[in-house]
């Protein structure tokens, strides 16, 4: 490769191995992603109790997306702020979605929509039948 | 032509060659703009308008409350002005005004670069502001809506006013608002000059950097909300609905995870300005310059975990409540870290009374008391004998317009000579500025007594009881008016008639007075190389930034 | 001769093009965070209704095509790497192979829109259907059921708009890449494609188990 004048770009800063294929890795994660789906239809299918199986869900997914992000999107060899980006919109995301829940879930009851376990029967609607919308947890 | 820092013995003249007139003039070349100064221009021009627009709602709103019954319109038409003033206000003219007015301007000059990481998208971010502005007018045309800006539901979802044009509007200029702020977090990431590393970065730099975070996290969410809001008035899809099983507070969750983040987006800015100003006219560099930097960072993060003290009365748990209240509390303490700051780089400093100086200690004085009321409405007790009541009204206004609005005028007063290359009238400087404090303080310090009493926001008439503090503070509102008409009169006739101000009529160090006033379209003729930060004002400190000897321009 | 190409891409304002392309990765990251904020609004509004309404939400998941769910998901997943794979070839020139792996991509994608145009067809047909439009009865009374589907049409439909954006973008790229437009030293663009694709698939990662498996 003859120099030319950036010395500096010549470096390929965040792709060590660009001349390198990555074409393995890429089959293992391919293949990786497909056994987690496979075992996440197979967890699905057990009917854990309802909070569960949630959690058993997106630890699941979680796994998978971090291999996207770290391979398929390159996080693994990629510089600091690339990954504290992606972080922090997580970090977000979770905020967002744990306290908007919780609020739900800590309220008077009768503060939650009409329909939902404990407050009150939609106007219109027939009556629930037995055992109805009730929380399992 | 040199730049040179100091300001010169000789009449000072023009640069032949500026931004303002290369690489060449007309309005297509304009409108096809790759350079971030005129890009900032563009934006100051675009939001003083909306300003201008939001600011004859204001006054509009304060004829009407001055007397308790009708006065000069009905209850629908008074509805759907607040809404109005609040969406021009916040979505047209708080948001951008400074960052992408200023921000654009200022960021490279002070970073040592030739313009923002991309200028394509910056060009298309004000296109953006500019098409979301015209939506939400068309449905200003059309009678507007009269949600109030909070657009909450159930009503939101089930009016028969022209919601939805402002909703789309609103969620165009939120395209806007992303796009700058990902250009500068990506410029200021890669397009340091050598030599500027993280802390030697101008305060400004770090308040424009943090807020860049705020508009990039925050507003997909409003995005979503509004469009949430939009499907459910147009298609009724029920989500927020609750006689179809949905939860109308889900709504304010989402509103104000966007909207508390917001009105850091529009207090980091000018807090910016500020860090740059008190340290121009105080000729000193900043005391602490970590912990305002740091502090900005602070404001930005902890300023996301506070958004549901605008739920207390709604509804929301207790335990989120009492979440949300502490954290609150929280947020205050990287302001005070900046009050302190500033006031302790006064001590000791030499300090020039201009008009930039003169917004500064208004500044100061409202973002005190309006951040202190700020804490004490995040106590949950207090606040619920205030939510709703005047007394917020006055807490925001104070922030918005005492301290952000004095930011933005300090900033318009200390980089118009940059700018556009003449300088305003000193003494008007500040006549207008005395008129805007007091004025301001007319308006809302009414407010204050008026929502402790028990006045509901929003409301078109009230009980007798209230009268002498409505009018008090309409009078006040009149006077804050004419002081803001000065400064748009005299501006405008500074742009044109002006004395010429040389390239740093305030003989400040602070990194973008090393370019001519105004600059060239390049900002500079070669990389300059940094040894230190700004605002050195040391006798024996060299001038920053070191600019190499340009090379001949090869034209 | 690369180099002159790489060199004619250096923007005037940047001082080198690994800069420039560092910037272009920075900025395209930046991006994908504010999708993955637009999407977590929706995951928001999800989880609050699926907590409040869990038997009903439980009972409509069984009740979609878990088959099509998962094709699709490995539909996408395959995509994801042809993609991968597709720049790996970029980044060693060979822009002819990327063209060829991108299409592939496009061809999977095509193959996850027809199914939800299947999946969304049968919706239809049994009054599956949003908020006020809902005329199901096979989930019981209650307004868990039209709940569930308003946000089940909001985030796949969603999260198709993001789709076909995506595979316009893989196309336009994928197009020049085949024509040579990019090189080892220069296939920033083919990496940004990439990554909007990958983000579709991830998001796609947390729709398929929530919506589909619950």
């Amino acid at each position: 490769m003859a120099g030319h004048p950036q010395d500096a770009g010549h470096a390929h800063a965040g792709r060590e191995h660009v001349h390198h294929s990555h074409f393995g890795r890429y089959v293992a994660v391919l293949i990786a992603l497909l056994v987690l789906t496979a075992i996440t239809y197979v967890a699905a299918k057990v009917h854990l109790p309802g909070g569960w199986a949630v959690v058993v869900a997106l630890t699941i997914a979680i796994a998978k997306g971090t291999l996207v992000a770290l391979f398929f999107m390159h996080l693994w060899d990629q510089r600091g702020p690339n990954r504290l980006v992606f972080v922090t919109s997580l970090v977000f995301v979770a905020l967002l979605i744990g306290l908007t829940v919780a609020d739900n879930a800590t309220r008077f009851p009768l503060a939650n929509p009409p329909g939902s376990p404990r407050a009150v029967k939609p106007p219109g609607f027939a009556p629930p039948p037995e055992g109805g919308d009730r929380l399992v947890r | 032509m040199n730049p040179s820092p100091a300001s010169s013995d000789a009449p000072a003249v023009l640069p032949a060659r500026t931004y303002l007139n290369a690489p060449d003039t007309g309005l297509m070349s304009w409108a096809n703009t790759r350079d971030h100064k005129r890009v900032g221009v563009m934006f100051l021009v675009s939001t003083t308008i909306a300003f201008f627009l939001g600011g004859v709602f204001a006054l509009l709103i304060r004829l009407e409350l001055l007397t308790p019954g009708p006065t000069i319109m009905d209850a629908m038409t008074y509805n759907r002005l607040f809404t109005l003033h609040g969406v021009v206000m916040i979505f047209l003219f708080m948001i951008p005004a400074i960052p992408s007015g200023f921000g654009n301007f200022l960021l490279p000059l002070m970073i040592g670069a030739k313009d923002v990481a991309f200028p394509k998208l910056n060009l298309l971010s004000f296109y953006l502001y500019l098409a979301g502005a015209a939506v939400a007018i068309y449905g200003l045309i059309y009678g507007g809506t009269d949600t109030g800006w909070t657009f909450y539901t159930p009503y939101s979802t089930t009016t028969a006013t022209k919601v939805v044009p402002v909703l789309l509007g609103a969620f165009i200029i939120g395209f806007s608002s992303i796009l700058t702020g990902l250009n500068f977090i990506v410029t200021t990431h890669t397009m340091r000059a050598p030599g500027l590393g993280w802390n030697r970065l101008p305060l400004f730099v770090w308040a424009i950097y943090a807020t860049s975070i705020i508009q990039i996290l925050a507003t997909p969410v409003l995005g979503m909300s509004l469009l949430l809001v939009a499907v459910e008035n147009a298609f009724g899809w029920g989500i927020f609905d609750p006689a179809r099983g949905g939860d109308p507070v889900l709504f304010q969750h989402f509103f104000w995870f966007y909207s508390h983040p917001a009105v850091y987006i529009m207090i980091l800015p000018a807090m910016a300005v500020i860090s740059e100003v008190v340290c121009a006219f105080s000729r000193k560099n900043i005391f602490g310059y970590k912990a305002v930097a740091y502090s900005s960072l602070g404001i930005a993060f902890v300023g996301f975990f506070t958004w549901g003290h605008h739920l207390f009365v709604s509804g929301q748990s207790v335990v989120d409540a009492g979440i949300f209240g502490v954290l609150s509390m929280f947020v205050g303490i990287f302001t005070a870290i900046k009050v302190f700051n500033w006031t302790a780089t006064l001590y000791r400093g030499s300090i020039a009374f201009k008009t930039p100086f003169a917004y500064f200690v208004g500044f100061l004085f409202f973002l005190v008391f309006g951040g202190m009321t700020g804490v004490a409405l995040a106590t949950l007790s207090l606040d619920v004998h205030w939510h709703d009541t005047y007394f917020v009204v006055a807490h925001f206004h104070f922030i918005m317009v005492g301290a952000t609005v004095m930011g933005f005028l300090a900033a318009l007063h200390y980089w118009l000579p940059k700018i556009s290359g003449r300088m305003y009238p000193e003494g008007w400087g500040l006549v207008a500025a005395v008129m805007v404090v007091l004025g301001f303080n007319f308006t809302f310090i009414p407010q204050f007594l008026l929502g402790n009493e028990g006045m509901p926001r929003r409301y078109f008439s009230y009980p007798e009881h209230f009268w002498a503090l409505n009018v008090a503070s309409t009078a006040g509102a009149s006077v804050l008016g004419f002081g803001l008409l000065i400064v748009l009169v005299y501006t405008l006739a500074s742009l044109r008639w002006g004395p010429v101000a040389g390239p740093n009529p305030w003989n400040s160090r602070g990194f973008e007075w090393a370019t001519p006033s105004p600059p060239p379209p390049e900002n500079f003729d070669a990389t300059p190389v940094y040894t230190s930060g700004p605002h050195e004002y040391d006798e024996q400190a060299v001038p920053q930034p070191q600019l190499p000897e340009p090379e001949p321009r090869h034209v | 001769m690369s180099e002159t190409t790489a060199l004619n891409r250096l923007a005037h304002h940047f001082e080198s093009l690994d800069k420039q392309q560092q910037a272009a990765r920075l900025g395209m990251w930046l991006f994908l965070a504010t999708e993955v904020l637009l999407f977590a609004a929706l995951f928001a509004g999800y989880g609050v209704y699926r907590y409040l309404y869990s038997d009903t939400f439980v009972r409509a998941s069984r009740d979609l095509h878990t088959w099509i769910g998962g094709v699709n998901t490995v539909v996408l997943i395959t995509s994801s790497f042809t993609v991968a794979w597709g720049l790996d070839f970029a980044a060693r020139g060979r822009g002819d192979r990327t063209r060829l792996l991108f299409g592939a991509s496009i061809a999977l994608a095509l193959v996850f829109l027809a199914l939800k145009y299947v999946e969304y067809s049968e919706h239809f047909h049994e009054g599956q259907l949003p908020g006020r439009y809902f005329t199901y009865e096979g989930l019981g009374p209650g307004p868990g059921g039209p709940i569930f589907y308003a946000l089940y049409y909001l985030i796949t439909g969603l999260h198709g708009i993001h789709v076909v954006i995506g595979m316009t973008v893989l196309a336009v790229i994928g197009f020049r890449a085949g024509q040579g437009a990019y090189t080892a030293e220069y296939h920033v663009p083919v990496e940004l494609a990439g990554l909007y694709w990958h983000l579709v698939d991830l998001i796609w990662i947390f729709v398929f188990p929530l919506i589909y498996l619950a």
